[in-house]
């Protein structure tokens, strides 16, 4: 990664301003222009350094009040299609295999949103249902104790 | 939040426009204003519907590690250790849930050095010895896309 994208990305990482410009901020602060601004960004997405671009939400701000972890036992032989398969449904936000610990059972790991504690029970009968598990386990969100974004890169200037 | 919020948290929530006026993009697909977008963006922001809005970046693009970590903390010790946990800027997400364990968090380090020695003095400030590490094997989904 050359200084300039670096230099990009660290004005960046913060997130955008709010103006109708965000871009040519940035060219004035790093010395070039927007659309090479515009373009170094659009090569960092399409190498997948940026995975995205747009707005977090906070669900549970959003009418989502009930939230969960929800920790699923998969047979090995199964995981990559039931992984793709629950990565599909818009409730689950979250949905990654993990390593665990020994004695831990439950491999896939999957954030789970519902507006109510009955739609997010519902979610995970419907769930357990479709695909063959050797069990599970519901972690419900009691509360948000830290959430920000990463920091990736170090002001150099400063 | 009304609909006009919704479909523009929709478009913030794929492609953003990567050009010059983005705003005066999702505008003209909304058959909206650029000053409309943009005011109810400030709104949602404010209401903290919107967390963040900017880049994501893929941390093991950029040569991180992640893991989910793990602890069952003692009721009336959680404060004590989420103050601990919170302290480290490569801890962006912390938890707490019912079941057991109940305190869980995210760790991004630059190597796995960095994450052990994290994992070492949260269990030394805190005095639990046992922290789950859930190291992330395959990545088959991270995208809040609610409507």
């Amino acid at each position: 990664m050359d200084s300039k994208t670096r230099q990009i990305l660290c004005e960046l990482q913060d997130g955008f301003k709010l103006e109708t410009r965000p871009f040519k901020r940035i060219a004035n602060k790093v010395g070039c222009s927007e659309e090479e601004v515009i373009e170094i960004i659009g090569r960092c997405r399409a190498e997948g350094i940026i995975r995205r671009i747009g707005a977090a939400i906070r669900p549970e701000q959003a009418g989502y009040a009930a939230n969960a972890l929800v920790t699923w036992d998969v047979p090995p032989e199964d995981i990559d299609e039931v992984g793709a398969a629950i990565a599909e449904m818009r409730e689950v936000s979250h949905c990654y295999e993990r390593e665990c610990p020994e004695g831990w059972k439950g491999n896939l790991f999957t954030m789970i949103h519902a507006h109510s504690e009955e739609e997010l029970r519902e979610i995970v009968i419907k769930i357990s249902e479709r695909f063959k598990f050797n069990g599970f386990k519901i972690f419900k969100t009691a509360k948000e104790l830290k959430k920000t974004s990463m920091r990736y890169f170090e002001d150099s200037r400063s | 939040m009304d609909d006009k919020d919704r479909e523009i948290l929709q478009m913030l929530q794929g492609r953003f426009p990567l050009e010059s006026e983005p705003y005066k993009v999702i505008g003209d697909k909304l058959w909206m204003d650029e000053v409309s977008v943009i005011s109810r963006v400030a709104r949602m922001y404010e209401s903290g519907i919107i967390r963040y809005l900017g880049p994501f970046f893929d941390s093991r693009k950029l040569g991180y590690k992640g893991c989910l970590a793990a602890l069952q903390a003692p009721d009336d010790k959680i404060d004590a250790i989420a103050e601990v946990i919170n302290q480290f800027p490569e801890i962006t997400h912390n938890y707490l849930r019912e079941g057991n364990p109940n305190v869980w968090f995210t760790v991004i380090a630059p190597s796995l050095e960095r994450r052990d020695q994290i994992l070492a003095e949260i269990r030394q400030k805190t005095g639990i010895d046992n922290i789950m590490i859930f190291a992330s094997k395959k990545l088959f989904k991270v995208k809040v896309d609610l409507d």
